[in-house]
């Protein structure tokens, strides 16, 4: 099978993540007794479950935590690898899909505001290795942050995903009562077809250029900040309170 | 290879960038197979979002970019938030084109490019100065990072330079001057001891009490004769200038070479030659490339066919050295400074360099100017040369020698020679009684030379030999040239030529034109012409009266 990236209707594939690795973005945040345990990382769904329990038996013993966060975070990696796997049962739709990706995140003292256009389906996509271009372009410094924006880029990138899944079965559900024949993916408008807004098509039109014009620039440039400690405290306190 | 993006006739806009030698198929206004087959998406006409025309767009625009500044490296994170459209993909074809060389052709890799951080902009409150935290090794962060300050690392390190100040500050003071001891005050009576790092000399009464001084041990200075530091000797000149010359700067080290000397006799004593201070400017530099005049350099390389030790040599270059007021001649004092301190290559080996660094025409003279040097001399080594047809006439055969001759008859000089000399003795003896024996004839039973004639005499040879191929690289090199110099102004020529056959085509085509401009302007003229006769017969007079009549 070539590996071309998404060239237009190739057929129905199964659900998976549409990157180079099949990777699934799990995210943790555990309270009790006290203590919080936050975390996200990536997890490999052909990893035998029983790697999961192997998983939280050593983070728990590494970080230090109390035993009763082993069952917690198993318990957590679990319902989210099971909904992933709900999904798995059904057929994508592979055509081109272009979604805007945001990155508004903070890792320990480094800011990173971003926003860039990414194929859903472009199956040679590899958000590790966006994010080690970006922090080495752009210098930065702290090692966690490249897997923070790989990771933010999967969470989305996965999140739309089963967006479209969930609306995929509505509509599949909805074609079969109504007898009208269509597959479970949606043909529609041509922009629908493509996966693209209609400015996009627009865009990509004969006439106009694909160089953005300068207004846009601005948002779809990234930017690194580093905070003094003061205010990563400050930001810190911020977000606990809207926690609560 | 060089590919020239603007192709116009002007001279003025052509912009030249480098790419790789397999990157020429690249052309701007096509997209090659290469790019077909490698981004087949594009070409396969299956998406909106994928044509070959945005292909191009973004392939041209990422060039450009880079080609507004060459010297920087490209990015993919400064150049994608130009381009609409999935960044996996702009990636691809950003990494496509930096393989290629295409892109950040020269550019290493590895570089961090400091200046390329992006400056923060002010998100909250008291912006935040640009902080650059430690890598940390462990997966933990850092509570308290340091200030670390990064310098992007230039690849020379340069020695550090010494001051004025920092030398002949301690000429200045009068302590010295007076050659005080340094701890108690008192004129040194005969012998004292100098610290070998810093001006600190101490008489001998201190230093057998073991009053040194703060942080100084005995092993720190150095026994000095009152005498010694003022005389110099030929041989701690040139060692002065050999230490100079390869250590530049350094006074420590050229003071150990030197070793009866201190740091700051080295150093007033290089003032005081006439030329020192241009050594010492540069010292790092050995060979120029200007020639002195002939009459100098044979005069010095006379020189070095006088091997009977060292001093010889340095009283040359002692008695030289006072002469000189020229400028010529430190550059030729350099050359031989510099040579002589190869040192243990064989005379052969030094004559032979010497002749490769020094251009023909300089060889030449010096082979004649060694061997009339020989000749004058002594007689006997002239009757020596003169027995030999061969060798008489060598001065003058090396202005026109052809190559292969040359080699056997250098060679075949130099085996006569040896053969001649090796009938006689080594040693001094009476020079008359020589002479008379050799003039007896050449091949008689044993008979003394002096072993400096025997060796003068093959040392010449051998110039000779230098002479004669330098002779005949000289004139390849000059062949060479005037081909050159023809073959270029062949080209200017047809160039020319060429530029006036247009512009006799642009006059063609400007006659025709004129003409064609002529008839026209006749026709009108007829069309006025019949436009008012028709007028007239028509009886319409009155307006155009002035006209006419004008």
């Amino acid at each position: 099978m070539k590996a071309s990236g998404s060239t237009g209707w190739k057929g129905p594939v199964k659900f998976r993540m549409p990157t180079a690795e099949n990777l699934v973005p799990i995210r943790l945040d555990i309270q009790f007794e006290g203590q919080r345990y936050k975390d996200a990382f990536t997890w490999n769904p052909s990893d035998p479950d029983s790697e999961v329990a192997v998983f939280a038996k050593r983070t728990v013993k590494d970080l230090k935590l109390p035993p009763a966060f082993v069952t917690q975070i198993a318990q957590s990696i679990q319902s989210q690898l099971s909904d992933f796997r709900s999904y798995e049962g059904q057929d994508m739709y592979t055509g081109e899909k272009i979604i805007p990706i945001k990155l508004d995140l903070r890792v320990n003292q480094t800011l990173i505001k971003d926003q860039f256009l990414w194929d859903l389906n472009n199956f040679e996509s590899d958000p590790e290795e966006f994010a080690r271009t970006l922090c080495k372009d752009l210098g930065v410094e702290d090692p966690e942050v490249g897997p923070a924006v790989a990771f933010a880029i999967r969470e989305q990138l996965y999140e739309v995903k089963t967006l479209i899944a969930i609306q995929n079965v509505a509509s599949a559900r909805e074609s079969r009562l109504t007898k009208k024949g269509r597959r479970g993916s949606d043909h529609g408008s041509a922009s629908k077809a493509s996966g693209l807004s209609m400015d996009l098509v627009k865009l990509f039109s004969f006439k106009s250029s694909v160089v953005r014009k300068r207004k846009d620039l601005d948002v779809y440039e990234p930017v690194v900040d580093l905070l003094t400690n003061e205010e990563v405290d400050a930001l810190e306190a911020r977000e606990e309170r809207h926690a609560r | 290879e060089m590919e020239v993006t603007d192709p116009s006739w002007k001279e003025a806009e052509v912009e030249l960038y480098t790419i790789p030698a397999q990157s020429s198929w690249f052309l701007w206004d096509d997209i090659h197979e290469i790019e077909r087959r490698e981004f087949e998406e594009f070409f396969s006409e299956s998406s909106i979002t994928r044509t070959p025309k945005v292909y191009k767009e973004y392939r041209d625009f990422i060039i450009n970019k880079y080609r507004e500044d060459t010297t920087r490296r490209l990015t993919f994170t400064s150049i994608r938030k130009f381009l609409v459209g999935d960044v996996n993909l702009l990636r691809k074809v950003f990494l496509f084109l930096e393989h290629w060389g295409l892109i950040n052709f020269g550019s290493d890799a590895s570089l961090v490019e400091v200046e390329e951080k992006h400056v923060a902009k002010i998100e909250q409150g008291n912006p935040a100065g640009i902080r650059v935290t430690a890598a940390p090794n462990s997966m933990r962060p850092i509570t308290a990072p340091p200030l670390v300050e990064e310098r992007a690392e230039s690849g020379l390190k340069l020695p550090p330079l010494t001051s004025y100040s920092d030398v002949f500050s301690d000429l200045k003071k009068p302590s010295n001057d007076g050659l005080v001891c340094g701890h108690c005050r008192e004129r040194f009576d005969s012998d004292f001891y100098e610290h070998h790092k810093r001006v600190v000399n101490i008489c001998q009464k201190c230093f057998k009490n073991g009053d040194y001084g703060e942080n100084n041990s005995a092993d720190d200075f150095k026994l000095i004769g009152n005498g010694a530091a003022a005389v110099w000797t030929e041989e701690e000149i040139l060692l002065l200038l050999e230490s100079v010359l390869k250590h530049g700067d350094d006074w420590e080290l050229v003071a150990q070479s030197v070793s009866t000397k201190s740091r700051l006799d080295c150093i007033s004593k290089l003032i005081e030659l006439p030329f020192g201070e241009f050594l010492m400017g540069s010292a790092s530099g050995r060979l120029i490339s200007s020639v002195p005049t002939e009459d100098e350099n044979s005069g010095h390389h006379s020189s070095p066919s006088h091997p009977d030790g060292q001093e010889h040599r340095e009283t040359e270059m002692g008695e030289e050295k006072e002469d000189l007021v020229d400028e010529d001649e430190p550059l030729a004092k350099r050359k031989r400074v510099a040579l002589i301190s190869d040192g243990d290559t064989s005379l052969m080996k030094q004559v032979a360099a010497m002749a490769c660094r020094v251009g023909p025409s300089v060889t030449t003279a010096a082979a004649k100017a060694a061997i009339a040097a020989l000749c004058e001399e002594a007689s006997c080594p002239k009757e020596f040369f003169e027995t030999d047809d061969y060798t008489h006439s060598a001065p003058d055969r090396f202005d026109s020698p052809s190559p292969q001759f040359a080699d056997g008859f250098a060679s075949h000089v130099a085996v006569k020679t040896i053969l001649k000399l090796s009938l006689f003795h080594r040693a001094d003896g009476d020079k008359d009684t020589d002479m008379e024996e050799q003039q007896q004839g050449g091949k008689e039973g044993p008979q003394d030379l002096p072993v400096a004639l025997r060796i003068r005499a093959s040392v010449a040879t051998g110039l000779g030999a230098a002479a004669a191929q330098a002779k005949i690289l000289a004139d390849e090199e000059e062949r060479e040239m005037e081909h050159l110099a023809a073959s270029v102004i062949d080209q200017q020529l047809k160039k020319l030529q060429s530029k006036l056959k247009f512009l006799d085509h642009l006059e063609l085509i400007m006659d025709e034109e004129e003409r064609v401009m002529d008839g026209v302007k006749e026709s009108i003229l007829q069309e006025r012409i019949s436009v008012l006769q028709y007028a007239f017969r028509g009886g319409i007079t009155k307006r155009w009266d002035h006209t006419y009549v004008k």
